[in-house]
């Protein structure tokens, strides 16, 4: 059997390992994505106490390599008596990372963003709520997709680094199946095709994206 | 945290710190070369260069130096762990850097580079004398910001066996039982690595945007 | 008006030719020039002598080819067709009719200096050094021969006070007045001038062509494009009008403000306040 035989025979063992990281990796997003849009909502000031410890918060989460994220929630947290297993410690370390990471894109785009709109909604009698999520949310991430594309990608790689704290996804499958068969010139390569294509993907759909935006009149308010 | 704990999370910093800078110079310096190839449009290497970047991009560091690390020795090549990590980390760097390089490249004023024809110099002349420089300037908050994601992705070559600054925190608490202070005290050499990244990157920032006249 | 030819020359290395000699001697002389972009002909088959110590203006209006028309007398354009020759050399085309290397191309782009409307100061160096530093990596000189003779330069545009200044702290008349020292520095046989004061504030414009009235006093063969009607009548040994890509009319500048030939300069000096 050729090496390629070896890895096809295998095949289910990359699909399992491709599918969790896609899993890890569709939970923990959403879950920044979410974090992301909750911290510049409580940046818009409506508690100005939490405003100045959120940003060193987000400023200092910039400032650390993610694994040693995962690394706190993993080996350090058991210091307080919180126990996560390695799969819960990755995905919540890549939902709070990645979320000051959109944070602070959000926070860049809403610095720019037209006042005259926040009055004229003011004036008509939006509450602070409704403002922030019918009008001012929807056109800054529309604004910001290609950051946030970036971001998704930097996500996505992020995940593998997951292996360190011996989850289960696609580059450990790529890792037992080359010390098994010792093939691994062949499994890293199909697996940095699945991280190529997903990326490529994702960067396709944006791109999409901005089509549809550029209809909505998004992009030249 | 004792004395040879101190110790040890020392030398994994000193790990991360050469480690990262041998990568960084070799990668602003590759990406550089690759943007002057990538301009002179040959066919079949430009769409090679494409796709490596394409590639490079896409992989995450951790898969980049398992790879190179297994997969070395098949091909009759003993790779030192340490040369392996080395070699991720810039192969990694390169596709991005060359990216800033060839978009400063390709922003140069078609205005300053006529004056400099003009008064007879030579295209190397040029490239050497008036391109490089401020290429240099407008390039390096690009490259900073580079720099500080190389450090962030760094640990990844604790994959391979090299004790960084991060994986060193797990010796340490296989001693003392203690994991905590030690990832703390990381967190905080970290920050303050990337911090004073971030704070160069303001300082050239502010020097890039004195040369647009 | 060029009887003198003093000072500055004394540093040169290409001398400049004494009073006797340089009257008749062509410094470029252009031949059958013709020049389109995307099918347009901005340039048709343009003929021009300039004399050694000539100053030279060029009118006409927007779009008229003129600014192409000097951009390729140091071939930052390249004609279609037709050739030009400075001091006697061909440039962009080598003896045997193929396009020439870089290099020797260089070397005849040497013998121009050019001004540019929109300055082109070179930002990462300071203004003694952007005077300097075509002297030093093109024609090879010392760096304290580069540097003593800029300064010389910069005192005659006036902009000595500020040889150690970023061009990003200069008013748009200091960079155009450093410009023009930095082209003198090569010591060129003909200066260019493509629209020196058109992106200047109005208030500006007085001084970077009081710097070109002396230099015309001076004697430097110069071929100036420009809007300043008042200063092409003060200054020109010969006016050319271009109209279209054409060469409608060329003459002394009486003859050309006061009594011009053709019913399009007439047209065209009745708009402008001289």
């Amino acid at each position: 059997m050729s090496n390629w035989e070896i890895l096809w025979s295998a095949r289910d063992q990359f699909w399992r390992g491709f599918f969790s990281t896609m899993e890890i990796f569709g939970l923990s997003i959403s879950a920044a994505f979410a974090i992301g849009c909750g911290m510049l909502y409580l940046l818009e000031g409506s508690r100005p106490r939490l405003t100045v410890p959120l940003r060193v918060f987000i400023d200092g989460m910039r400032m650390l390599p993610f694994l040693i994220l995962a690394y706190l929630l993993y080996y350090g947290l058991p210091a307080f008596d919180v126990r996560l297993d390695a799969w819960w410690s990755g995905v919540g370390a890549l939902a709070v990372y990645h979320g000051c990471y959109f944070a602070e894109i959000f926070r860049g785009a809403r610095l720019t963003f037209p006042p005259g709109q926040v009055e004229a909604a003011k004036a008509h009698g939006f509450t602070k709520g409704k403002m922030f999520f019918r009008l001012i949310l929807p056109q800054i991430v529309m604004q910001t997709r290609p950051l946030l594309g970036n971001q998704l990608i930097y996500a996505l790689k992020d995940t593998a680094f997951l292996v360190i704290i011996t989850v289960q996804e696609l580059t450990a499958a790529a890792n037992s199946l080359s010390g098994t068969y010792f093939i691994p010139t062949e499994a890293f390569i199909v697996v940095i095709g699945f991280y190529w294509v997903v990326s490529v993907v994702m960067e396709i759909i944006i791109k999409q994206c901005g089509r549809f935006s550029a209809k909505r009149g998004f992009d030249n308010v | 945290m004792n004395a040879s704990a101190w110790h040890m999370l020392l030398e994994g910093a000193w790990t991360t710190v050469w480690i990262s800078g041998i990568s960084i110079a070799m990668g602003v310096t590759a990406g550089l070369i690759l943007a002057l190839i990538r301009l002179a449009r040959i066919p079949v290497v430009d769409q090679l260069l494409v796709l490596y970047i394409s590639l490079a991009r896409a992989t995450p560091l951790v898969t980049l130096a398992l790879f190179i690390f297994l997969s070395a020795p098949t091909f009759g090549i003993n790779l030192d762990r340490n040369v392996a990590g080395i070699l991720a980390l810039t192969l990694n760097t390169t596709a991005f850097n060359a990216e800033i390089w060839r978009s400063a490249f390709r922003n140069f004023s078609r205005e300053q580079r006529e004056a400099a024809m003009a008064a007879g110099m030579t295209p190397w002349i040029i490239f050497r004398r008036i391109m490089l420089p401020q290429m240099m300037i407008t390039s390096l908050p690009g490259l900073i910001n580079e720099m500080s994601f190389l450090i962030k992705g760094s640990p990844a070559i604790a994959v391979i066996g090299i004790v960084d600054l991060t994986r060193v925190t797990n010796r340490i608490s296989a001693v003392t039982y203690e994991p905590l202070p030690p990832i703390l005290v990381a967190c905080a050499l970290y920050m303050a690595a990337i911090g004073s990244l971030v704070w160069l990157q303001r300082i050239a920032e502010r020097r890039a945007n004195r040369l647009a006249v | 008006m060029f009887e003198k030819n003093t000072s500055e020359q004394t540093a040169s290395e290409k001398t400049v030719p004494d009073d006797a000699a340089r009257t008749d001697r062509t410094a470029v002389s252009i031949r059958h020039l013709s020049k389109s972009f995307d099918g347009v002909e901005v340039l048709r088959d343009v003929d021009l002598e300039v004399r050694e110590g000539d100053v030279v203006t060029i009118l006409g209006s927007s779009g008229s080819g003129k600014s192409t028309l000097l951009r390729c007398i140091n071939w930052l354009e390249q004609p279609d067709s037709g050739s030009i020759h400075i001091g006697g050399q061909r440039i962009g085309v080598n003896d045997a009719g193929r396009p020439m290397p870089v290099r020797e191309l260089a070397q005849v782009r040497a013998r121009t200096g050019m001004v540019f409307q929109s300055f082109n100061l070179w930002p990462h160096l300071n203004v003694l050094h952007n005077v300097t530093e075509a002297p030093i990596y093109v024609l090879g000189k010392s760096k304290a021969e580069a540097e003593a003779h800029a300064r010389e330069l910069l005192e005659k545009v006036g902009m000595s006070a500020k040889a150690n200044a970023y061009p990003s702290t200069l008013s748009g008349g200091q960079k155009q007045r450093v410009a023009i020292a930095r082209a003198l520095a090569m010591q060129p046989e003909v200066m260019l001038f493509d629209e020196p004061t058109s992106a200047l504030d109005p208030e500006l414009v007085g001084e970077v062509l009081a710097v070109i009235k002396d230099l015309s006093a001076e004697g430097y063969t110069m071929i100036i494009v420009t809007h300043e009607m008042a200063f092409s009548r003060a200054v020109s040994d010969k006016v050319v009008f271009l109209d279209k890509g054409l060469i409608i009319e060329q003459a002394d500048p009486e003859t050309f403000f006061t009594n011009p030939s053709t019913e399009r300069v007439r047209k065209f000096l009745e708009r402008e306040v001289i």
